[in-house]
C-alpha cells in the first residue's frame, strides 16, 4: 500500500514558518560560510565583524535603523497595496517621484525648517501619489494590469531624476556629480545619526495595521482584495477603494523618498532609491500580507543590506552580496512552503482517535 | 457483514470490479473514511448515498488516486492494486466524472477529449481530432459537437464530453458524482439511457447522489455512507426512499404541509413590498436574458420560481437585490421608484441574497469565518461606528450565526474554505437570513445539501414567511416549490411564464410552462 510520509496542509501555522525560516536563515548561512571559507576568507571572522558592525554597535544599530526606514515605508505601500489583490511593483519610482517633489520645495521655498519641513512632507507624498495616478486609473476604470503599468514608470522616475540631477538642479555650489545641492533644512535627529523619520515610519506601519484590521474601510479593502466579487455582493464600492488604496500606496514610497532626501541624503542624487522600492516588493512578501510583520521583515532585509557593506570593504564583490541575499531568500522561500506540510504519523488509530468529526 | 449479492447471474467466480476492504483515510482532526468495504460488480449500477460529508467524494477520490488511503486495500479483478495518480487509476479502466467539471473552457470538445490521452494521434488536425470525437460520440451514443468550444455549451452538453473522455480511455467502471445536479430532466432521462446501455455491456458504474428518487430508479445497488463509515449494501429493488432517507440521515425525516400557516404568523400583505414593472435585461452581447417581467412580491408570501436553469433566474435574483442593472422596466420598493442597482441599498432596505453560486460569490474564502460573517452588517452598530470596524463585534456576530446554523466551529479566525462546502453554505443563508427584514430571494438555496439540511433550509424560508417577510425561492425541485410556495412563476428564455396559484398547480402544467408552451396553449388544450 502507497503511503505518504507528508500532508499538506491548506494554511501553514505562523508558528511553523516562524521556525522554518529561522532553519532556513541559518542554513543559508552555514552554505555562504562554506563557499566564503573555499574562496579563502575565514567565515569567523568575517561574521564578527558583521555582528559588530551591525548590531553590536551604536553606529551599526544607526546604520539599521537608517536602512530600515525606507525599507518600512516602501514595504508597507507593497502590503498595504497587496491587500486589496494588487501588486505596486512601481514603489522605486514612486520614491524618486517623492523625492524629486520634496526636493523641489527644499530647493523652491526658503524659510526655516518648521515651514519647509511640512511642505516636504506634503510635497513627497503627493508626489507619490502623482506617480501611481495613472496606473491607478488605468486600473480602476479599464482593467489595464497594475504590474506592468508601476514597474515601467519606475525607469522613467530614476533618468528624471538622473536628469535633474545633472541639469536644472545639478549642484552648482560644490561640484558633487549627479546630484543637487545640499538642502538647506533637514529631520532633526533623534539618536546619533538616526532621524526622526524612523520613528514615524514604525508608527505609521503600525496605524495602517490597525487601519487595516480596525476599520470599516480596511474591512472593505480586505473583502475587496480577497474577493472582488463577494466585494460587489456587499455593496462595496471596489473601483474607489482600489483607487484609494493605489494613492495611498504611492503616498507611502514617496513619503519614503522625502524621509530619504531630508533625513539620510540631504540632497537628491541619481540611483539614491538604491533598490528600496524593489526590496520593498521583497518586504512585503516575508511579511505575508502583514503589515506588523513589515517591521521585522525590513529588520531582516537592512540587516543583509548592512552586512553587504561590511563585506564589500573585505574586498568582496557587491555581486556576492546579491548572491547572497538571494539565497537567503530562496532558503526561507522553502521553508514557507515546507511550513505547510507536517508528518503523517505511521499508525494512525491513535492519532485520529481524538479527532472523530466528520466536517 | 455484506455478503455479495449477485443479482444479474454472473458466472461463478467472477470477481468484483472494484472490491474496497477496510479502507480508512484521514485529515487532521477529521476522520473522512474508516472500515469501508465496498463491492462494485460488473454489469451493476452501485448508488453510493450520504448527507454531506458523509464522506463520498473522499472514497471516490481515494478510489480513482486522488488521495491514498491511510488504510485498507482496493482490489481490481481480484489484485490488488496502488494508485498514486488519477493516470494509474484510470489506466486501470476506472474513470470519473466530477461534479464540477475539468474541462479547459478555451478549448473545442475534440481538442478537450484528446487532451492527456495517450492514445491520441501524435500529429492530429482539427478535422481528424472532430472525426476521431465524431466516432467515439456515436459508439458511446453520447451526442456531442466536436468542434464547439466548451464554454459555448450547456452543462448537459458539458458532461457528455466529460463522460465520453473517460470512456474513449477504456473505463469499465464509471464514476459520477452527482451527475444530475446540473441537468434538465429531459438531460437526465438521457443520461441514464446511456448509463443502462453502458451497464449492458458488462460495465459498471458508481453514481453519487442525494436524490432518492433517482437511486431508485438507476440503481441495482445502493451503498449507505454515515460519518465516514458505510452503513450498509443494499439491493435497491428491497428498498423504499424513505427508509433510504432514514438510514442515510439515521433519524427520520418529518414531512410537513409548509404551505399552513402557523398560529399568530403574518398575514399576505396586501401592498406589495417590492414590484418590478416590464423589466427587461441585456447582457454585453445585447441578448435579453430577461424580458419584460413584471412581478409583485408581497411581505408574509413565498414566491416560488420554477424553470430549468439558466433561462432568465440569474437575472431575475440580480435584479431584485441591485446587483444587475435593468435595461428597461421600473422597480418600485415600497412604491418607491429604485433608480440604480446598488446592493448596498437593497441591503440596507432589508434585502437579504442566498445566491446561486454562493461560495464563490458570496464569501471571501482565504478571510476568517468572522469577517466572512460580517459582510452584511459591517457598516452598521454594533460592528460598524464611526468609520471603524469592531473585531470583537464581529466575532460575537459570527458565533451568533454559527450557533443558528448549527455548525461547529473550533476557530472563528481560520479561513471560511477550510469548512465544508455544506456547512458554508449554511452560515451564508443564516447571515443573509438575518438582514432580510423585508425580502428574501433565495436562489437554489437547497441546492448541495443533503435531506436534513433541505429540509431546515425550507424551515428557514416558511419562517421568514410567517414573521411577515417576502420571499423569493428559486429552485428546481417542483416538489419543494409545491410545499412552501404560495404562487409559483415559470421561467423559460427570460419570460415570466405563468404566476399560478400553487395550491390549485399541477405539475404537468408547470412542466409544459417550464418546456415554453405558452399558458393560453395549456388551457386551451385541457378544455378540450
Amino acid at each position: 500500500m502507497a503511503t505518504r510520509a507528508f500532508q499538506r496542509l491548506p494554511t501553514a501555522p505562523a508558528g511553523r514558518i516562524l521556525m522554518l525560516r529561522l532553519v532556513a536563515i541559518i542554513l543559508s548561512l552555514f552554505i555562504i560560510a562554506c563557499v566564503l571559507a573555499l574562496s579563502g576568507h575565514s567565515p569567523l571572522m568575517l561574521a564578527e565583524l558583521i555582528i559588530h558592525s551591525t548590531l553590536g554597535s551604536r553606529f551599526g544599530l544607526e546604520d539599521l535603523a537608517l536602512f530600515m526606514c525606507p525599507l518600512l515605508l516602501t514595504g508597507a505601500a507593497v502590503t498595504v497595496c497587496g491587500t486589496i489583490g494588487l501588486w505596486n511593483i512601481g514603489a522605486e519610482g514612486q520614491f524618486y517621484a517623492g523625492a524629486i517633489a520634496a526636493t523641489g520645495v527644499a530647493l523652491g521655498v526658503h524659510g526655516s525648517a518648521l515651514t519647509v519641513l511640512p511642505l516636504m512632507t506634503i510635497a513627497g507624498i503627493v508626489g507619490g501619489m502623482a506617480w501611481i495616478t495613472v496606473p491607478t486609473l488605468a486600473r480602476a476604470y479599464a482593467g489595464v494590469n497594475e504590474i506592468i503599468t508601476t514597474l515601467l514608470l519606475n525607469f522613467i522616475a530614476s533618468l528624471l531624476t538622473y536628469y535633474l540631477t545633472t541639469g536644472p538642479w545639478r549642484d552648482r555650489i560644490s561640484g558633487a556629480q549627479v546630484s543637487t545641492q545640499r538642502i538647506s533644512v533637514s529631520i532633526p535627529e533623534m539618536w546619533g545619526i538616526v532621524h526622526w523619520g524612523f520613528p514615524v515610519a514604525i508608527v505609521i506601519v503600525i496605524g495602517l495595521a490597525l487601519v487595516l484590521s480596525r476599520t470599516r474601510w480596511g474591512y472593505e479593502i480586505r473583502i475587496g482584495g480577497a474577493n472582488p466579487e463577494a466585494a460587489r455582493y456587499a455593496g462595496i464600492p471596489v473601483r474607489l477603494r482600489i483607487i484609494s488604496v493605489m494613492l495611498l500606496s504611492g503616498g507611502l514610497a514617496g513619503l519614503a523618498g522625502m524621509f530619504e532626501v531630508a533625513g539620510t541624503v540631504h540632497r537628491l542624487q541619481g540611483g539614491m532609491a538604491n533598490n528600496f522600492g524593489y526590496l520593498g516588493i521583497v518586504v512585503a512578501v516575508l511579511a505575508r500580507g502583514s503589515c506588523l510583520n513589515v517591521i521585522p521583515a525590513a529588520l531582516l532585509m537592512a540587516l543583509i543590506l548592512d552586512s553587504g557593506i561590511v563585506m564589500q570593504t573585505q574586498q568582496l564583490s557587491a555581486s556576492v552580496i546579491l548572491a547572497i541575499t538571494g539565497l537567503i531568500l530562496f532558503m526561507i522561500a522553502i521553508g514557507d512552503e515546507l511550513a505547510h506540510y507536517r508528518p503523517l504519523a505511521r499508525t494512525t488509530p491513535q492519532g485520529t482517535a481524538a479527532g472523530s468529526k466528520v466536517s | 457483514m455484506n455478503k455479495p449479492s449477485n443479482p444479474n447471474g454472473r458466472a461463478p467466480g467472477t470477481p468484483p470490479v472494484l472490491q474496497l476492504r477496510g479502507i480508512g483515510k484521514f485529515f487532521p482532526g477529521v476522520i473522512a473514511n474508516k472500515d469501508v468495504d465496498l463491492d462494485v460488480w460488473p454489469g451493476e449500477i452501485h448508488a453510493l448515498l450520504g448527507e454531506n460529508g458523509a464522506g463520498k467524494s473522499t472514497l471516490m477520490n481515494v478510489v480513482t488516486g486522488i488521495y491514498q488511503p491511510e488504510e485498507g486495500e482496493i482490489i481490481l479483478d481480484g489484485y490488488g492494486q496502488t494508485f498514486t495518480s488519477p493516470q494509474e487509476a484510470i489506466r486501470a479502466g476506472i474513470g470519473m466524472v466530477h461534479q464540477h467539471f475539468k474541462l479547459v473552457e478555451a478549448f473545442t470538445v475534440a481538442e478537450n477529449i484528446h487532451l492527456g490521452w495517450d492514445e491520441a494521434p501524435r500529429i492530429a488536425s482539427p478535422a481528424v481530432m472532430e472525426a476521431r470525437t465524431q466516432e467515439i460520440s456515436e459508439r458511446f451514443g453520447f451526442p456531442v459537437r466536436p468542434d464547439a468550444r466548451v464554454c459555448d455549451l450547456s452543462a448537459g452538453e458539458q458532461q457528455r464530453v466529460e463522460i465520453l473522455r473517460v470512456l474513449a480511455r477504456k473505463a469499465r467502471l464509471l464514476i459520477m458524482d452527482e451527475p444530475t445536479a446540473v441537468l434538465t430532466p429531459e438531460e437526465t432521462r438521457e443520461l441514464f439511457r446511456a448509463l443502462r446501455a453502458f451497464r449492458a455491456q458488462g460495465n459498471a458504474v458508481i453514481i453519487i447522489s442525494h436524490k432518492l428518487d433517482e437511486v431508485m430508479e438507476i440503481s441495482d445497488r445502493v451503498s449507505i455512507l454515515r460519518g465516514g463509515r458505510k452503513i450498509g449494501t443494499f439491493n435497491t429493488a428491497d428498498c423504499n426512499p424513505s427508509m433510504l432517507a432514514a438510514t442515510m440521515v439515521g433519524r427520520d425525516i418529518v414531512r410537513r404541509d409548509m404551505r399552513t400557516r402557523p398560529e399568530g404568523a403574518a398575514p399576505i400583505a396586501p401592498e406589495p413590498i417590492m414590484q418590478l414593472r416590464h423589466v427587461s435585461v441585456r447582457d454585453d452581447r445585447g441578448v435579453e436574458t430577461l424580458r419584460d417581467v413584471s412581478l409583485d412580491l408581497h411581505g408574509g408570501e413565498i414566491l416560488g420560481i420554477a424553470g430549468v436553469a439558466g433561462n432568465g433566474q440569474r437575472e431575475l435574483t440580480h435584479v431584485l437585490t441591485g446587483l444587475m442593472a435593468r435595461t428597461s422596466g421600473e422597480i418600485l420598493l415600497d412604491g418607491a421608484l429604485v433608480d440604480r442597482a446598488d446592493p448596498a441599498l437593497f441591503a440596507a432596505a432589508g434585502v437579504g441574497h442566498i445566491p446561486e453560486d454562493r461560495l464563490r460569490s458570496a464569501l471571501a474564502p482565504s478571510l476568517s469565518i468572522t469577517a466572512n460573517m460580517a459582510l452584511r452588517e459591517y457598516a452598521q452598530p454594533p460592528i460598524g461606528r464611526h468609520g471603524l470596524y469592531d473585531a470583537t463585534a464581529a466575532g460575537a456576530l459570527a458565533h451568533d450565526i454559527a450557533g443558528l446554523a448549527q455548525v461547529n466551529i473550533p476557530d472563528f479566525a481560520m479561513p471560511i474554505r477550510n469548512l465544508s462546502g455544506g456547512n458554508q453554505q449554511r452560515l451564508v443563508a443564516r447571515r443573509e437570513i438575518r438582514i432580510a427584514s423585508r425580502v428574501l430571494v433565495a436562489a437554489y438555496p437547497a441546492r448541495g445539501l443533503d435531506i436534513g439540511a433541505i429540509a431546515t433550509m425550507l424551515g428557514y424560508l416558511t419562517d421568514l414567511r410567517d414573521q411577515g417577510v417576502a420571499v423569493v425561492f428559486i429552485s428546481e425541485d417542483l416538489e419543494d416549490l409545491l410545499n412552501v410556495s404560495d404562487r409559483i412563476g415559470v421561467m423559460f428564455h427570460g419570460r415570466l411564464m405563468s404566476v399560478i396559484p400553487a395550491a390549485g398547480a399541477d405539475i404537468a402544467t408547470i412542466g409544459m410552462l417550464m418546456g415554453g408552451r405558452e399558458p393560453a396553449d395549456i388551457q386551451a388544450g385541457a378544455a378540450q
